[in-house]
């Protein structure tokens, strides 16, 4: 039994992530209201899109950090193409999707083709993907956004479920499918647990790394949009701030850094549990800042969690 | 004869400036297991390469069968029933057996789904043919090393291979779990596969091969010649290209000697138990025992490096308390030569001057405290002198040296330091037999000028041709004590009872619980 909770990872963060929303709203039952849970899903469904787009990458045992800045330029690209060419959302919002694809590819194939590694790369395209962000808006938000896309990102269905976790679930769905069922999928973690092992057994790796950037791309610019649709507004500073997310909930989700294991469920608690503390400093009057201290202590712990893990399993197979 | 099932002919490849192979034969029979055998650099690995289609020859043919054949991709050689069971781990960690078996069958098919019965269903047989009672659906990081093996060759079977190569396979067994291997070699050598089997071990190679080819400097020093005339030295001579020089037997000079480490019932956190043991100047002390005996953790508690929770150590007959790697190499001259060394022993991005001057930086230092070059090069170069490392220049990186030269690079910082007391683990692993006898001879000779030597490894006839006497290790308890007379079979057997002996306790204790 005791085997059983080290081994599955999504076991602990649900455990803890129930936990904590019982623990607060027995200190403060506004947390459940209607209001609050709709605030609560909204955060969860863009930032489990974010933290997908990085646990994709990590699962090769890279990291993305293009992810805010690619989210961000394909965000203000939607609500540009909206309101100063007239474009539909539909088409705007595919448009978008393919540029957030097209950066994706061009990470991949820059790390994939080059060898160099994927900390530079990717610091490099963040660079490049917010200059273009910059030199789109001039720093300026877009503020024309059509209704439908507006009613889209703010309305609710079943009470406090709003629209946006729709597409968000079904990325999960398709992520979890794609992880524990699809050849593909099981290439990324292939590459990531022995690249070399993956290579002679006819894995290409260039390929899976091109396909998983990709993937992350397409994530990260869906997150974007599904921001403008929320905030009702084109800002160039959409993504800035997501880093620090994408990486602490595939890590309190129990992704091991150096590729080859993550769980998407898992990281959908991890997101839970970010968005749970956040929240609760809020209802509690708690200054801002201390989120950020928690958050960083939250990623520590979940890191040396995971090492001890690691080494229980090295552990038993030495038995 | 049976027919051949793999050749090469005549094969040559060029890297810049070096010829790695130059008009190399060699013939694989069907239900034959062949030896390559060649020291270091010899180019078995650039063949292996080539045979396995990472490499393409630059010159000459391969043929599989009668066929021949142009690998461009290691598919093309799976594809062509030649699988490989490489030294480095080859298998996905995080995944179950099965699926790293059907790992190349994924390869081909991105978005059929994937059934995991089915995988399992198909794994079973193979699992079955090599007598490996795991199930399918285990995660690989759940097995032994031995295990993960024997996964690869069931893998390698599982892709229909009919030609199967074993770079280095016992290189991380136990005697038993070698043994068990060659059973399974066997009966698939019955079933009509032909394998190739490449290893530093010449007694196993006289024990399972049928054949032989011999590579040196590139070039075939031996072509498919049967190993029933041959004896151990016939090879070596085809691989050296000269005799080896014979090993002298050990004559213990530690009689008279102060006891220089000694461990009175000592536990450690790790779980060792009640360790007593005492090493004297001009003495070889080793300590055998298993992967997993607790060998090396018993060397890093004497270091200080883990903790000691219990007993005594004594050095120079005064207790002491080492509370780290620096405090043992400074205050009580402890060196300790790690089996890792490329984790732990050497940084290899350094040169070899940084590297043999790392344990000595601090006497070097001049009064100013600041270290000079030539203060560090006074120090150390006679010792990379002595131990005749090849390189053609101190600033020369030490991971572009050769396996033998980095363990004598990892050996000369310690003497460089003037310790008194060395631990060496598994000094040899993955050294070619030139340097393996010459790495010997210097611990011979360390040990007559005076150092007390602590030697580990799971190489018996190393241990044997090293040691004084012999401890005997298992379950992080020592079992035993065998002295060395230099009659290998005896030992063997002995050595192998006070294991064995302990692990029939074992299982005994295990039953009364249960029971």
């Amino acid at each position: 039994m005791s085997r059983l909770f080290v081994q599955s990872d999504w076991v602990t963060p649900m455990v803890v992530a129930l936990s904590l929303g019982v623990l607060i709203s027995l200190f403060n039952p506004a947390f459940l209201s209607t209001f609050n849970i709709q605030v609560l899903l909204e955060a969860v469904s863009i930032n489990v899109l974010i933290a997908l787009s990085q646990m994709v990458i990590i699962a090769i045992g890279q990291m993305n950090l293009s992810v805010g800045a690619l989210g961000g330029l394909a965000a203000v690209i939607f609500a540009g193409l909206m309101e100063v060419f007239g474009i539909p959302p539909i088409l705007a919002g595919a448009m978008a999707l393919s540029v957030g694809l097209v950066g994706g590819l061009l990470n991949g194939l820059l790390i994939g083709l080059t060898g160099i590694s994927a900390f530079v790369i990717t610091l490099a395209t963040l660079s490049i993907f917010k200059g273009l962000n910059l030199a789109i808006t001039q720093a300026q938000p877009f503020y024309e956004i059509p209704d439908s896309v507006k009613l889209f990102g703010n309305s609710t269905l079943f009470g406090p479920f709003p629209v946006i976790f729709i597409p968000a679930a079904l990325v999960v769905v398709l992520l979890v499918v794609f992880f524990n069922r699809l050849p593909v999928g099981r290439w990324l973690l292939a590459v990531g647990g022995n690249a070399h092992s993956a290579e002679l057994s006819g894995i290409s790796t260039t390929k899976t790394v091109v396909i998983a950037h990709a993937i992350s791309g397409l994530l990260a610019a869906c997150a974007g949009i599904l921001l403008v649709a929320r905030l009702q507004l084109g800002q160039p500073t959409i993504g800035d701030d997501w880093l620090l997310m994408s990486f602490a909930a595939p890590i309190i989700g129990g992704a091991i850094l150096a590729g080859g294991h993550v769980s998407t469920v898992a990281t959908v608690f991890g997101v839970l549990i970010v968005a749970q503390i956040t929240q609760a400093l809020v209802l509690f009057n708690i200054d801002p800042f201390v989120v950020q201290i928690v958050l960083g202590l939250m990623i520590l712990t979940a890191v040396t969690a995971n090492q001890w893990r690691e080494l229980r399993m090295k552990h038993a197979g030495q038995e | 004869m049976s027919n051949i099932a793999f050749e090469a002919r005549s094969v040559s490849k060029f890297f810049p400036g070096v010829k790695a192979l130059q008009n190399v034969s060699m013939q694989m029979r069907e239900g034959s297991i062949h030896a390559l055998l060649g020291e270091n650099g010899a180019g078995k690995s650039t063949l292996i390469k080539l045979v396995t289609g990472v490499y393409r020859p630059d010159e000459g043919q391969l043929f599989a069968g009668s066929e021949p054949v142009n690998f461009t991709r290691p598919h093309d050689a799976i594809a062509a029933g030649v699988g490989v069971v490489h030294q480095e781990r080859n298998l996905i960690p995080r995944f179950s057996v099965a699926e790293n078996m059907a790992l190349s069958q994924l390869a081909n098919h991105p978005i059929t789904p994937i059934n995991y019965a089915d995988l399992n269903e198909q794994a079973k047989p193979w699992l079955d043919i090599l007598g490996l009672d795991i199930d399918p659906a285990t995660q690989v990081s759940r097995l032994s090393v031995a295990q993960m093996q024997m996964v690869e060759i069931a893998k390698a079977l599982a892709q229909q291979t009919r030609v199967l190569l074993l770079d280095e396979p016992t290189a991380s067994l136990t005697p038993m779990e070698s043994k068990a291997l060659f059973d399974v070699l066997q009966r698939l050598r019955d079933d009509g596969v032909s394998m190739l089997f490449v290893s530093h071990k010449l007694e196993e190679v006289k024990e399972i091969c049928d054949t032989v080819s011999v590579l040196r400097d590139g070039v075939n020093a031996g072509e498919n010649i049967a190993m029933e005339n041959l004896e151990r030295h016939d090879l070596i001579r085809l691989m050296i290209g000269r005799d080896e020089s014979a090993a002298k037997a050990r004559h213990s000079r530690a009689g008279g000697e102060a006891v220089a480490l000694e461990l009175i019932n000592v536990s450690t956190a790790q779980g060792h138990k009640d360790i007593n043991l005492d090493v004297k100047r001009c003495e070889i002390v080793g300590l055998y025992g298993l992967v997993g005996a607790g060998r090396t953790e018993l060397a890093k508690a004497i270091m200080g490096a883990a903790t000691i929770t219990d007993g005594e150590v004594l050095r120079d007959g005064r207790t002491v308390k080492i509370a780290n790697p620096t405090d043992a190499l400074h205050r009580h001259k402890i060196g300790y030569v790690s089996e890792n060394r490329k984790d732990e022993g050497l940084i290899l991005e350094h040169s070899v001057l940084e590297n043999a001057g790392i344990t000595i930086w601090r006497k070097s230092a001049n009064r100013l405290g600041w270290l000079t070059r030539a203060g560090v090069k006074k120090r150390t170069v006679p010792f990379l002198d002595k131990l005749a490392v090849k390189t053609p220049t101190l600033n020369q990186k030490v991971g572009n040296l050769s396996g033998g030269n980095q363990q004598k690079i990892a050996m000369a910082k310690w003497l460089a330091a003037g310790v008194e007391v060395l631990i060496v683990d598994e000094p040899t692993v993955g050294i070619d037999v030139n340097s393996k006898a010459y790495l010997h001879e210097l611990l011979h000779e360390l040990a007559n000028d005076g150092t007390a030597v602590l030697l580990i490894t799971s190489d018996l006839p190393e241990m044997i041709s090293l040691a004084d006497r012999i401890l005997v290790m298992d379950e992080f308890v020592i079992k035993g004590e065998v002295k060395n007379t230099g009659d290998y079979k005896a030992i063997s057997q002995s050595v192998m009872e006070h294991i064995h002996h302990s692990k029939d306790e074992l299982r005994r204790a295990k039953s009364a619980v249960s029971g």
